[in-house]
């Protein structure tokens, strides 16, 4: 007996040797890297992103983009000899390993950083302030610009895509002041918008909003639509991710509340804001999702036009797989992995040094002639000390026969700068 | 008998005080003294980076946080499925400070060794309100009363606008005799204030357990009736067993606060409570160093399998999220691994390995 503990014990230092030696190689080969590198020179950027865990349905496709457009930049030369070297790490939604992952990549001499949580981003704001750290997280709440100078948002804020969807509803509705229910996420990425929205109701924004209800992991919905039916409600605008609307559409597609037709009379319009729809949405939630009306600043791959083309060629020219290459979060990472690479290019056009300093700078300036037009947006990223919100267009999309169509023209919310 | 102070090759106590040293031999007080120096030093010659005297801080605020939960666990019996609530109660009280006063507070930035200690206090009394259940409670009744304190803590944080729903609550840097202590500096000076207070802890226990009131817990996890019948007063040991956990899991919370700069919710979830006793498992219930294993191991597990799981994440399909169910399912399998093979814990590694070299080169 006590001899099989004593082997067990041995197997047991085997291994903790066998990962510290691992460990050290690993370093080994680093330094050996970075002292053969010594010419064309290489620009660190860094993501900490959910691979694995909460979200990583978004934060998978989210990461492959990032990934594909800087090996795009790389092997087509886009900087000349210069590379652009992206370590992206997997936190698993977690605050703690972000703020881990943020420590290894400052002390590998980071220059420009991209996160993702709202809760990761809030967590460490301070450090971004006290790195002077140019950062675009995924996450477009509007509380990360709150005594922030350098976190920098790469679309309209949730709480500026709600109140999009809110004016909508307020354009289109036919008949008494119309009555809104939200549906949103249990956490700061949920809650976001709601104050928001409720600043732009009291601003004179004519809709009531009868209720807020924050989703548990419900598998049925029935108990909350009746409720909301009784209580009047008319549309239901949503704030968190495409699981919990899908299981939400496919209740009320069963209990027969869903309008065929924008505001129609006895039954419930669903709307939500970007982490709620894309393909994914309908994969999950199926002929239930027929109606669904959502916005995002990006252009989507069911309405094809350059750049969903540029988009689908990049994916297929790293083998990534349709799902990934149709994804809305796909070409969320491109974008933002195209915006560094545009502060890089201006940074190195000027002869400016390119370090965190420059590229801080030249996210400032990126306004006015100075906007950066990706083709995958429906508008410019612009970005000033007073503006941090990239793309401030949104485009509303509803689902039609099976696909996201797009419904009028591009828009900018109006009670946005009214609150 | 003439016996030798350095060297004992078996157990010659000759009285009750003989066997309650905490050290049973000169060469054990080196060799601890020697480890101790060296815990301290080695910062100041090897220059580690940032991220791993993260994770090494981490750990040791882990093993504040283990020693409560041994007590109450390992020496009292009673299970604790709400260890890390009581970790949230030290932290959110640093949190309440920051909100009332702001982050830059000079009770929070100056008085810090206070506002640990009174961090520690607040976990005790919540701890001791929570322990009163156990008067009347038992087995896995207790373990749904410690459930329902987790399930409360959580609901309170996350709905009270007071706590900002949850949402990180940031606190500001501290200084020290030098001014504020640095950004480079964070790391480093947080693991000599944790190393302090695990020194101090590990004394406090290890000196609990050669009181009356230590051997009260033992001796009511092991039988309260009979504790009972002997004078002790089984409700009151429970009670203050809880209170005891509750301190070194506030120490633990008000550590943490100041580690990571914020207190947010996720780091006080049922999840932590579990892997706290599943820390507690694989280092050793009812041991002081079981203590210092089960976070090392967990952690140092935890760090290889997130590695291994990240590397998985870009050739397993995202679809089947397998990825995903590796740190779980690694995690299970380390407890159900240590349940039957090894229930005493890696402590019990520690103690054939000290039995071995006693008694070398003989084997018997």
């Amino acid at each position: 007996m006590k001899k099989s503990k004593l082997n067990l014990m041995t197997v047991f230092i085997a291994a903790a040797l066998m990962v510290f030696i691992s460990c050290g190689t690993k370093e080994a080969e680093k330094v050996e890297v970075a002292t053969t590198a010594t010419e064309a020179k290489t620009y660190k950027l860094a993501l900490s992103l959910a691979i694995t865990g909460p979200t990583s349905d978004a934060g998978n496709p989210y990461a492959k983009g990032v990934e594909d457009y800087f090996k795009f930049v790389n092997e087509m030369n886009i900087l000349g000899e210069d590379k652009i070297e992206c370590t992206i790490r997997d936190d698993q939604y977690k605050n703690d390993v972000t703020k881990r992952n943020f420590e290894e990549f400052i002390a590998e001499g980071l220059d420009f950083y991209l996160n993702y949580s709202t809760g990761s981003t809030l967590a460490l704001k301070k450090d971004f302030e006290e790195e002077k750290m140019p950062t675009i997280p995924a996450s477009f709440h509007a509380g990360n610009l709150i005594e922030s100078n350098y976190i920098f948002l790469p679309i309209a804020s949730y709480s500026a895509q709600a109140i999009g969807l809110a004016e909508y509803v307020v354009n289109n509705h036919s008949g008494s002041t119309p009555k809104v229910a939200m549906f949103i996420h249990p956490s700061a990425f949920g809650r976001g918008p709601v104050s928001d929205v409720e600043k732009a109701i009291a601003a004179g924004l004519d809709m009531e909003l009868i209720e807020v209800v924050e989703h548990g992991k419900d598998l049925d919905n029935t108990a909350m639509l009746q409720r909301l039916l009784n209580k009047g409600v008319q549309y239901v605008i949503s704030q968190t991710v495409q699981s919990p609307v899908a299981t939400m559409l496919k209740d009320a597609s069963r209990l027969d509340l869903v309008a065929k037709t924008f505001g129609e009379n006895g039954k419930i319009t669903f709307l939500g804001c970007h982490y709620t729809g894309g393909n994914d949405l309908i994969a999950l939630a199926g002929p239930a999702a027929e109606n669904f009306f959502w916005t995002t600043s990006y252009i989507i791959t069911s309405e094809p036009g350059v750049g969903t083309d540029a988009q689908l060629a990049l994916a297929k020219r790293y083998g990534r797989d349709d799902k990934a290459a149709q994804s809305h979060n796909y070409a969320n990472g491109v974008m933002v992995a195209q915006v560094a690479t545009e502060c890089i290019l201006r940074a190195k056009a000027r002869g400016k040094a390119v370090n965190k300093e420059s590229l801080y700078q030249e996210l400032l300036e990126m306004n006015g002639i100075n906007a950066f037009y990706p083709v995958t947006t429906v508008g410019p990223v612009t970005y000033s000390a007073t503006d941090k919100a990239g793309v401030d267009t949104l485009q509303l999309y509803a689902v039609k026969n099976g696909a996201f169509k797009s419904v009028g023209t591009p828009f900018i919310p109006i009670y946005t700068g009214k609150i | 008998m003439a016996t030798n102070r350095w060297l004992a090759t078996g157990n010659y106590h000759i009285s009750y005080q003989d066997e309650q040293k905490i050290f049973s031999t000169h060469l054990d007080r080196s060799i601890f003294i020697v480890f101790l120096s060296a815990l301290f030093i080695w910062p100041l010659f090897f220059e580690v980076s940032n991220k791993f005297m993260l994770v090494i801080d981490n750990i040791m605020i882990a093993v504040v946080a283990i020693i409560g939960l041994n007590i109450v666990t390992g020496f009292a019996g009673l299970i604790s499925i709400g260890h890390a609530a009581f970790v949230g109660v030290g932290a959110y009280t640093l949190a309440s400070f920051s909100r009332v006063l702001g982050d830059s507070n000079m009770l929070l930035t100056h008085a810090w060794p206070l506002m640990i200690v009174l961090s520690g206090l607040m976990g005790a009394v919540f701890g001791a309100i929570v322990g009163l259940p156990a008067m009347r409670l038992k087995h896995l009744y207790l373990a749904i009363a410690t459930l329902s304190f987790q399930m409360i803590f959580q609901w309170t944080i996350n709905f009270m606008d007071f706590f900002d729903q949850g949402q990180t609550i940031s606190i500001g840097r501290v200084h020290w005799l030098t001014g504020e202590v640095a950004r480079k500096d964070h790391y480093v000076f947080w693991y000599y204030i944790i190393l302090v207070f695990i020194v101090l802890c590990g004394f406090m226990v290890r000196n609990l357990l050669r009181t009356r009131y230590g051997r009260c817990l033992s001796a009511v996890r092991d039988n309260d009736r009979a504790a009972d019948a002997m004078g002790m007063h089984p409700g009151f040991t429970k009670v203050y067993a809880f209170g005891l956990a509750g301190f070194f899991a506030g120490i633990a919370g008000a550590l943490h606060a100041y580690l990571y700069r914020g207190v947010g919710i996720e780091s006080f979830t049922l999840h932590e409570s579990i892997t706290y006793l599943a820390m507690a498992i694989v280092g050793g219930l009812g041991t002081l160093h079981g203590s210092f294993w089960g976070p090392a191991a967990i952690k140092v597990l935890d760090l290889q399998v997130e590695i291994l799981a990240e590397k998985a994440a870009h050739f397993l399909p995202a679809s089947m999220n397998l990825a995903t169910a590796l740190r779980p399912f690694t995690f299970g399998l380390v407890i159900v691994l240590f349940l039957m093979f090894e229930p005493r814990g890696i402590a019990n590694w520690w103690r054939i390995v000290k039995s071995y070299t006693k008694l070398w080169p003989f084997r018997y």
